[in-house]
């Protein structure tokens, strides 16, 4: 269970068995005792909990519904936290005030940056983390959040409404029926299922619901979710054995050291809460022809893998690596699951033969010889939502008010999954206080990408982060991620508090002053030669180098240009992120000139907004094909940028999309003229800016 | 000012994911947000009286000032005469009208330009090119010109009426063309280097996203590409001490594949005129001794009375050019003055220019009198001129030379062969027409050879836009190699594979994606 030790401020109430089975925790003393709450988010993943706790921060009043308090901020997969793109994700969360990176850098016992020599703009921030304390800390953390509310209860409906007249959608959802017949009343509903959406788990030719190894599935929600007219797909994903630490022979394997220093997650943290030295480290072992063999003789007795249900193309299970690439070696990370667990995470040994072949496989790895296995690998497979059915601001085109975030999108990842529960959080917020949506843009964030892709494409296997999605790549760095998202998150969603405003604020005019200091010192390349010798600059070039030009060099950084010039770069050297983060600016600033207008461009098409209420089937006085129109109805896209993404959505299809826009809009001025006006007029005023 | 929207209209038509377009890396692209500038002939392709050249964007005045003589701009919506130069070279391209449009009182709203140029397409291409090589100018693409008038609200809406319907067609037709002239090798090189560009991509994406995050195997990676593991590339910066969780694997594969695709393209580019020459004709100059028989040859092939024939030695003392279809061939026939020392100065003039104009030839068709074969003037000329042609050319000039001996009806009827020494040799009667018909096929196969016949030869580059792209792809390979941060290296590869796949479509993230996961082994 968990500690409710330095909680000081929640309220348990044991309440009417009858009507209200389940106890409610409160991070807000003040929270009213009536089950109506402006944003109730089902779910205590990493998408619930950003979700819900965004939605707090951003003054709403915020009821999160789960299973069990006890597995809120629980880690079902692997023990660690970041990686490539991944960080990245991280790092805009951290960006809006989510709370993964601070809860990582609370929790961690062993942290590397991945990619160090690639350049910083792919620099991948990840940690083994320990499952139980980051569980502790997050459920801290969210019972402590003002105006949160936690209750324990599993949903088995939605209460469905009227729509809106002035917003698209065929229903609007106020509230959720819970599996004991109470209900709860909700401005904005957050989904966030996991895979507990009809889950079931494989093990070997067993198969039994569940949404996690021991917890139940969700099945009358899944039913209400495709009785509504969702599309519903499947996908199935799965997880390695468990393996005592004990029995496992370390000493004959490559040991692997953590970061030191270690770098934290979070920009408002200088250090994590761990020494390098006291951290723990990981060990790599390898699969041989023993473990193909298994594989391959009991393939009769694995349904898992025969299933046609996609599951990922990067994060196979040790049976479609033998299959796909037979005769190879395969690495097998031993991690840590925690400071004082004696459990083993082996990475890259996710299995769903039965479970006593499991433990015949494992043995045959070296330094596994004695391992005793403690809990079987698993598959797992559950029904996802296209995301094609939901706006950027990740609300449904079909019920108002009700958000999807996480695996029900079909997404992987703890990371995804926290960046999508950060921004349908922030929405769920927004719309009860009618404001816009918060959306992010993909030349804005890999967030923006991760819900453009997903909105825009869809998919049809768990969909991960790479830093190869993202076009943008140079301009959305790990290190530049406040600069990028958290003004925003402040004046537009209010999600950010005023102290990582303040912080962001100092860092971007430091920034800025930095830069123009650097481009304004300018000597000779043969002046330069001699004060930094250590770099290796062509005297050849007759023009003056810039301080910025000479920084880019490899092997000069703030430190050693300071020393050349101490007045006035010594300022610089003082804060170790200003200096870093200034010569990454220097080592990116020709190709940033470019890209910089590339994303100027791509910005002035998501600037041009599509009315949200066009039926695309019946539109009439505009030509476009009926293959083009069912893509447009699928995705209703929000823009022109993101309808002119869509697969099949021709140029000429766009132009007329374009007239229609601005016909609409001469139209609805000459409506504007009368007395009356209402909400969906306003809306398009927005378009009289947009110079047509 | 808003290129973006249709930079997106062109990448939908490839499909999701393209990379964005890409602009030239130069020093002199113009600011962010300012967008690049178009350039196009405006007037109908082929012969015309006068072509219009306009160009649309912010450099449109740095175009217009770099190719006219005074380097300042004319007064707005005044036409002037100018010389047209080409920047690069200061040769002279054309005396031309050119009309200065600032924005936003023009047909885009952009800063405009027009040349008015002689429609010849020598002229034409000449100073496309010309446009070209000022930074910050690339060819506009289908519809731009319209598309940029509509974006700046200089189109009504009736007039935009058509736009999708015009871009729909000039996609078409450029599809066709596209088609046309990438169906067959050209179209199999293109994808080609496409392909082995987007694995080259694949391999260092994933050398980022999964070299360390994800245990990239290095027994798969044997499969993946032949070299990997040993060191060598030039921005692979391995630490003694391996990073954990990594088991680099130098992409080297991707370094040499680069460099030989580099090569390759180069070795095109160098190639491309080829391409040119089909539109603006090869140049064909005729010469010989005097008195051999060249300006009748030249009237011969162009069907009319183009130069002056005459009995007596020097009758032609310029330079005589004529556009001529030669055997379906577009060619500039050009009819000089018999070669010979120790005439008079008008002569000699003529003389000097006729040994500049062969300079320039692509085909020398050199003429000799069958019946006159051992005079020294014959002599001379096979020494200086047919000899070295016939060697070969160490420089690696593809100038080409047919010898015709002409006056063969001359010649004893059934006699030996007058010259067996010379070079290979057709025997011709301009006056009778015997031997004509296998001049003509020799000719044929000599133009064919220079132009690159389409059905047989190696594939024609025939526009601008190509070369455009497989420059600004040869450019970004050039920064690859410099790059010292693996982001950047990985950058140039995006931009350059985003050139290539604007002429063979495709380039979507996904088919990176594709390569990844069928190379390699990626997993937890």
């Amino acid at each position: 269970m968990f500690s409710f030790r330095g909680c000081g401020r929640w309220v348990a109430a044991s309440l009417t068995k009858q009507h209200h089975p389940s106890s409610r925790f409160s991070g807000d003393s003040a929270a009213p005792w009536t089950p109506h709450f402006d944003v109730v988010v089902i779910g205590g993943g990493h998408a619930g909990t950003e979700a819900a706790a965004a939605a707090a921060r951003c003054g709403s009043r915020t009821l999160l519904l789960t299973h069990r308090v006890d597995t809120i901020g629980q880690m079902s997969c692997n023990p660690s936290f970041g990686g490539i793109g991944k960080g990245h994700l991280m790092r805009e969360v951290d960006a809006l005030d989510g709370l993964c990176c601070r809860i990582c850098d609370q929790s961690g016992v062993h942290y590397k940056v991945l990619n160090r020599r690639k350049g910083p703009a792919v620099w991948g921030l990840r940690a083994q983390i320990d499952r139980k304390l980051y569980k502790q800390n997050m459920q801290k953390e969210i019972l402590n959040t003002p105006l949160l509310t936690v209750q324990e209860g599993a949903v088995e409906d939605l209460i469905l409404t009227e729509p809106e007249p002035e917003h698209t959608g065929k229903y609007r959802v106020s509230g959720v029926v819970l599996v004991d017949g109470s209900t709860v009343y909700a401005e904005s509903v957050v989904l966030t299922t996991g895979t507990f959406l009809r889950g079931m788990i494989v093990i070997g030719l067993e198969m039994h619901p569940a949404g996690r190894l021991g917890d139940q599935p969700s099945i009358g929600l899944a039913q209400t979710l495709e009785k509504l007219g969702f599309v519903v797909g499947r996908l199935k994903t799965g997880t390695p054995p468990r393996i005592a630490k004990e029995s496992i022979n370390f000493s004959i394997l490559n040991k692997q050291t953590p970061d030191n220093p270690s770098i934290p997650f979070s920009f408002i943290n200088e250090t994590v809460w761990i020494k390098p030295e006291d951290q723990l480290p990981c060990y790599l072992t390898h699969t041989n022809p023993q473990v193909d063999e298994i594989v391959l003789e009991n393939l009769h007795l694995n349904c898992h893998v025969k299933e046609t249900t996609r599951g990922p193309r990067y994060c196979p299970s040790i049976e479609s690596k033998v299959l796909r690439f037979p005769n190879r070696i395969h690495q097998v990370w031993l991690e840590p699951e925690g400071m004082d667990s004696d459990l083993i995470y082996p990475q890259g040994l996710s299995v769903t033969l039965p479970a006593e072949l499991q433990e015949k496989m494992i043995t045959c790895i070296r330094g596994l010889e004695k391992a005793k296995m403690i809990q079987p690998g698993y598959g797992v497979q559950y029904d996802y939502l296209d995301p094609r059915q939901i706006t950027p601001s990740l609300e449904t085109h079909l019920v108002q008010r009700l958000f999807f975030a996480g695996q029900i999108n079909g997404t992987t990842g703890y990371e995804e999954a926290a960046a999508q529960g950060v921004i349908a959080g922030i929405n769920a917020s927004l719309r009860v206080r009618h404001k816009p949506p918060f959306v992010i843009s993909r030349t804005e964030g890999y967030i923006g990408v991760l819900i453009d892709d997903l909105t825009t494409l869809g998919t049809n296997e768990p969909y991960r982060m790479f830093t190869s999605r993202a076009e943008f790549r140079l301009s959305l760095r790990p290190d530049n991620a406040d600069s990028r998202l958290t003004f925003r998150g402040y004046k537009e969603a209010g999600c950010v508090s005023q102290q990582r405003y303040e912080r962001a604020t100092w860092m971007k005019s430091s920034l800025e002053e930095g830069i123009s200091v650097l481009k304004s010192i300018e000597f000779s390349s043969s002046k330069w030669k001699n004060l930094i010798p250590e770099a290796s600059i062509s005297s050849g070039k007759s023009l003056p180098l810039r301080a910025l030009d000479v920084l880019k060099y490899e092997e000069v950084d703030i430190e050693l240009l300071a020393k050349a010039v101490p007045e006035p770069l010594k300022e610089y050297t003082k804060c170790r992120e200003l200096a870093e983060r200034l010569k990454i600016e220097a080592t990116y600033e020709s190709v940033l000139f470019h890209q910089q207008q590339e994303i100027k461009e791509v910005q002035r098409d998501e600037a041009l907004q599509l009315p949200k209420d066009l039926d695309y089937l019946t539109l009439r006085d505009v030509s476009l094909s009926r293959e083009v129109r069912e893509k447009l109805h699928f995705s209703r896209p929000q823009t022109i940028g993101a309808a002119s993404r869509i697969p099949g959505v021709t140029p000429a299809a766009i132009i007329n999309l374009l007239r229609f826009v601005k016909t609409t809009q001469q139209r609805q001025a000459a409506v504007d003229r009368l007395p009356k006006t209402d909400q969906r007029l306003c809306n398009t005023d927005k378009l009289e800016d947009r110079q047509l | 000012m808003w290129r973006g929207l249709w930079t997106l209209v062109a990448r939908a038509a490839r499909g999701p994911r393209s990379p964005r377009p890409c602009t030239r890396q130069g020093s002199g692209a113009p600011a962010p947000g300012s967008g690049a500038t178009i350039f196009a002939l405006s007037s109908g392709q082929g012969r015309c009286g006068i072509a219009v050249i306009r160009t649309s964007g912010p450099a449109s005045g740095q175009a217009l000032r770099s190719l006219t003589a005074p380097r300042d701009l004319p007064p707005a919506r005044k036409a002037c005469l100018r010389l047209l130069s080409d920047p690069r070279s200061e040769e002279p391209l054309d005396h031309a009208l050119v009309l200065w449009f600032p924005g936003p009182q023009s047909f885009t709203g952009e800063d405009c330009a027009e040349f008015y140029v002689h429609g010849g397409p020598a002229v034409v291409s000449g100073v496309l090119q010309a446009l070209g090589s000022v930074p910050g100018l690339r060819p506009a693409e289908a519809g731009e010109f319209t598309r940029r008038a509509f974006a700046h609200g200089k189109l009504s809406l009736t007039e935009v009426e058509g736009l999708a319907d015009l871009i729909h067609a000039e996609t078409e037709a450029q599809r066709r063309q596209a088609l046309r002239q990438l169906d067959g090798e050209l179209s199999h090189l293109c994808r080609g280097w496409a392909e082995t560009l987007t694995k080259a991509l694949a391999h260092v994406e994933a050398y980022i996203d999964f070299g360390e995050d994800d245990n990239l195997e290095e027994g798969v990676l044997d499969q993946g590409g032949s070299a990997w593991g040993v060191g060598g590339g030039n921005i692979w910066h391995l630490s003694p001490q391996r990073p954990p969780y990594s088991l680099s694997f130098p992409p080297s594969t991707a370094d040499s594949e680069v460099r030989e695709l580099e090569v390759a393209l180069g070795a095109h580019l160098r190639d491309a005129r080829r391409g040119q020459r089909l539109r603006s004709g090869a140049h064909v100059v005729v010469a010989g001794p005097p008195n051999a028989g060249k300006s009748s040859l030249v009237n011969l092939l162009s069907r009319k009375p183009v130069s002056i024939v005459s009995p007596e030695p020097g009758t032609t003392r310029d330079v005589l050019e004529t556009p001529v279809d030669l055997a379906g061939f577009p060619a500039l026939l050009s009819d000089t003055a018999g070669l010979r020392e120790g005439v008079g100065p008008v002569e000699q003039e003529g003389v000097r220019r006729a040994q500049k104009r062969l300079e320039q030839a692509d085909l020398i068709l050199a003429v000799l009198d069958a019946s006159d074969l051992a005079s020294a003037s014959s002599c001379n000329f096979l020494d200086t001129v047919v000899i070295p042609a016939g060697a070969g050319s160490p420089n690696g000039s593809s100038q080409r030379l047919l010898l015709v001996l002409n006056k063969s009806d001359l010649l004893p009827a059934g006699g030996p062969d007058p010259s067996p020494d010379l070079p290979p040799h057709l025997l011709l009667s301009c006056l009778t027409g015997k031997g004509l018909d296998g001049f003509l096929e020799a000719l044929r196969k000599e133009l064919a050879a220079l132009c690159g016949d389409p059905s047989t030869g190696p594939p024609l580059l025939t526009r601008a836009r190509h070369q455009h792209h497989l420059q600004g792809c040869l450019d970004a390979l050039g920064h690859y190699k410099q790059a010292k941060d693996l982001a950047l290296a990985a950058e140039a590869l995006r931009v350059a594979r985003g050139h290539l796949t604007r002429i063979t479509g495709g380039g979507g993230t996904e088919e990176i994606l594709d390569i990844i996961f069928r190379d390699f082994c990626v997993g937890k």
